[in-house]
């Protein structure tokens, strides 16, 4: 094959450092992912295969190290620099095009040369997009699987986006008709992805990743010519809950049963997943652990101010709850509970109702194995009230408990003593805390750049953060202006901020449980009290940083990383985006290590959170 | 007044200048404000600066950064500790955004008030007349990326100041050359050493050096 014999482009310039012949070996792992992938086994329906060829003017725009480590696709002593072997092992792999219906019908002829030896699938999954509502004809409008790789006991899924336009997206459905990868007459629908989609998404999932937010992450951004990009994405098992309503919706038990076993055998890799039973106990295992995991990452996106588009469709999330696809994912910076996402002829969810379509996705897992269990397929009503909901909702409480006395700036030791022996206590300040939170402009709604919402007024934060020092300062409580005036965003007008007679009873009861819940963690860890504050103080101040990431500012830097991706190379992008997340972490007592050669941009980044460290 | 000027080091290397700063304060737990120069990474610095001053048993520590947003309630607090304390960093940054906040005269005010005001490296320069000792040697200065223009510190005392001093020729030719076309003395500290001021009285803690007019002079 005629490929990446020529490396073009600053980004891809091998960064000087010469990797030895005899470690051209290293890179065999890119080998494998060469469109194989055990999921075919399950079901002939559940995918169509494609034919791909080599696509040429790619640029390594970024590559993940840290990712590619963990999965073995390059060994650990590996430097962090973009090697020409290894540039030319990720264009031979992810460089591609499928070669669709619309080529096939127009008998367009490739180059012998040109064509890759494996088939690429795209799966099919439920879309609620998609008119047909069954899944037939939805799913990997733009993607197709790399393959599966096996590295130290774990399996890693590997996609990729932007590959070619593919039967299953909805330009197809909607038209009637096969289209032409790159089609410019539709946009969403032409089977290209473009290059800040691919930064964004890296930018995104490596804060989360960093912050225990369970996400897919990006591997792989190669460029093409007009912003258009190939994002390689991996995860341990790119399943969603789609990918199972599809056949669920369809009556086809068969299929259902396959994919779920696969599912199942696949998740016994993982932590935890050793005491999942052999024989048919393995179902109620998987539900178990499915709605516990549904639980826990609803509770998180609310306590993160994560917007992710949790619908029937289950669309957007992975089976562990982890996020996939950050096309429309985002984070604000207060809880704007009531924003909505116009996504032309309908509007999201919002934050609080993710949490019940959460469920809802637990709910259909309940009915699909009692279909599998049982062979015969329930009404999904049936299941209102199945068991495995308490475990959903059990998971999402203490999720919730736990992260209100965490943002406060408890230690996890501290937070796991609070939560056995004072929880009363902990759930009536969660109470108290999300008055404060929920709280809303008399604005009412507004429409916003893309879609509506409705500004919340109080930044929780900021009042995490300077009530404890006021404490330290003045040993005494703040008065009831002192407290809103401290928490106030930019957000809230002269009207919003009025003092009634409940507020200040709520700013009361919030300072007195703070006060209560600091003084039994003291007596507990037989400190004196302003040691505990201190330590409180000192933990909620990284926790509640000022500067947080917003959606908005990831847009911002993103434009940024691109404006300059023609004088940094493409491991400097990678080092920039591993120190910018490593400034958003959570972790109280450790100092972020950052490199000299991106000191500079990184710090224009956290001055570009600082201003839209309140928005959407 | 009473002021202290930190050269710089590692906290096990200042222990006696701290000792000084709390037998001046008089108190056996003061209450200390912690300004960073900078609020970027500010929050494991404060870590830090808390660690070096709990082994004095104090715990009446507040971080309060000047380059972004605070409240009036937390500030008032501030201006009450008994000793106010300035980062090292960037002395540009830093004085500029001492200045635009409005701190600086406040910083004033509260020493005049009887508070103690201590610094480290950058924040020690800013408390003197003039930041230009932050311009050089060539080969360890701080990047005046503000352009700040104006150059005046607080005007607190009558000598400038200069941290991370190292006792070699390549730093002396510069601070040689810079007293010759000025007025006042410099001090010069290596790490680990400092400047006490108690009213009009004038304590050096470990190794300094003055250069004034052109000559170097070996205080202790």
């Amino acid at each position: 094959m005629q490929v990446a014999k020529k490396i073009d482009g600053p980004a891809s310039k091998a960064d000087n450092k010469p990797v030895k012949k005899t470690e051209k070996d290293i890179y065999k792992k890119f080998k494998q992912l060469n469109g194989s992938h055990p999921y075919k086994k399950t079901t002939p329906d559940a995918f169509i295969d494609y034919p791909a060829r080599f696509r040429k003017g790619g640029k390594v725009r970024y590559f993940n190290f840290d990712l590619a480590k963990e999965m073995g696709l390059i060994p650990k002593d590996h430097p962090e620099v973009v090697t020409e072997e290894l540039t030319k092992s990720i264009i031979q792999t992810f460089a591609i095009i499928i070669i669709n219906e619309f080529d096939e019908i127009n008998n367009k002829k490739f180059p012998e040369d040109e064509i890759k030896d494996g088939k690429y699938m795209a799966t099919r999954y439920l879309q609620l997009q998609h008119p047909d509502k069954k899944g037939k004809n939805s799913g990997d409008g733009r993607s197709i699987w790399n393959g599966q790789l096996k590295h130290s006991g774990q399996v890693w899924d590997v996609s990729s986006c932007g590959t070619g336009a593919t039967k299953l997206s909805p330009a197809t459905s909607k038209f009637n008709k096969f289209f032409e990868s790159g089609d410019p007459s539709i946009s969403y629908g032409c089977g290209y992805a473009e290059v800040d989609e691919g930064m964004a998404q890296a930018l995104f999932s490596e804060v989360f990743h960093k912050n225990q937010v369970k996400t897919e992450r990006a591997l792989v951004v190669l460029e093409f010519e007009k912003g258009y990009a190939i994002n390689v994405r991996a995860h341990k098992n790119l399943l969603r809950p789609s990918h199972f309503f599809t056949h669920l919706k369809q009556n086809d038990l068969e299929s259902l049963k396959s994919l779920l076993d696969y599912h199942i055998d696949l998740q016994r890799n993982l932590e935890g997943w050793d005491k999942c039973p052999q024989g048919k106990g393995k179902y109620n295992f998987f539900l178990k652990n499915f709605a516990e995991n549904f639980g826990e990452i609803s509770a998180t996106f609310e306590n993160e101010y994560i917007f992710c588009w949790l619908d029937w469709d289950g669309d957007n999330i992975l089976m562990d709850g982890s996020i996939i696809d950050y096309g429309s994912i985002r984070q604000f910076g207060l809880f704007h509970s009531e924003y909505r996402y116009d996504d032309v002829d309908r509007f999201s969810t919002s934050i609080l109702e993710q949490r019940e379509k959460a469920r809802y996705i637990v709910q259909c897992f309940a009915q699909i194995i009692d279909y599998v269990e049982h062979g015969e397929k329930k009404s999904v009503t049936k299941f209102k009230k199945h068991i495995c909901l308490n475990s959903f909702d059990e998971r999402f409480e203490e999720v919730k408990n736990t992260n209100v006395l965490f943002k406060m700036g408890f230690s996890p030791k501290d937070c796991a003593y609070l939560m056995k022996y004072d929880l009363k206590e902990t759930k009536e300040f969660r109470k108290v805390f999300s008055y404060f939170e929920r709280a809303k402009s008399k604005k009412g709604i507004v429409k916003v750049a893309d879609g509506i919402s409705w500004d919340a007024i109080f930044c929780m934060r900021d009042i995490l953060r300077e009530l404890p020092q006021m404490i330290i300062a003045r040993k005494d409580k703040v008065t009831d202006e002192e407290f809103i005036s401290i928490l106030k965003s930019n957000y809230a007008t002269k009207a919003d901020l009025e003092m009634t007679s409940y507020r200040s009873k709520m700013i009361k009861s919030f300072q007195n449980i703070y006060w209560n819940l600091i003084e039994k963690a003291a007596k507990h860890n037989k400190l004196p009290f302003d040691k505990q504050v201190l330590a409180i103080s000192m933990r909620s101040s990284v926790i509640n940083k000022m500067e947080r990431v917003t959606g908005d500012s990831i847009s911002i830097i993103v434009e940024k990383i691109l404006k300059q991706k023609n004088k940094i190379t493409s491991g400097e992008i990678y080092k920039l985006i591993q120190d910018f997340s490593e400034l958003q972490t959570y972790k109280p007592h450790e100092k972020p290590k950052l490199q000299k050669e991106t000191k500079g941009l990184v710090k224009q980044f956290f001055e570009i959170v600082k201003e839209h460290r309140e928005g959407l | 007044m009473k002021l202290i000027f930190y050269s710089g080091g590692h906290d096990f290397e200042n222990l006696s200048i701290d000792k000084n700063l709390l037998e001046l304060s008089n108190k056996e737990s003061p209450q200390i404000t912690y300004i960073p120069s900078c609020s970027y990474l500010c929050d494991q610095d404060f870590i830090e600066f808390v660690n070096q001053y709990g082994k004095f048993n104090i715990h009446n520590i507040i971080n309060f950064p000047i380059d972004i947003p605070y409240t009036e309630i937390l500030k008032t607090e501030v201006l009450k500790s008994d000793i106010i304390h300035l980062s090292g960093g960037n002395t540009y940054y830093f004085l500029k955004y001492l200045r635009q906040s409005g701190m600086l005269s406040e910083l004033k005010q509260f020493v005049k008030n009887g508070g103690i005001l201590t610094g480290l490296s950058a924040g020690a320069i800013i408390m003197t007349s003039s930041i230009e000792t932050a311009g050089f040697p060539e080969f360890d200065k701080d990047e005046n990326d503000e352009n700040l223009k104006n150059l005046k510190g607080m005007g607190l005392v009558n000598f400038e100041f200069f941290p991370h001093y190292k006792n070699s020729k390549r730093y002396d030719r510069e601070i040689v050359s810079y007293s010759r076309s000025h007025d006042s003395p410099v001090y010069a500290c290596p790490d680990g050493s400092g400047i006490i001021v108690n009213n009009n009285q004038l304590t050096f803690i470990g190794k300094a050096f003055c250069f004034f007019k052109g000559k170097k002079f070996i205080i202790k």
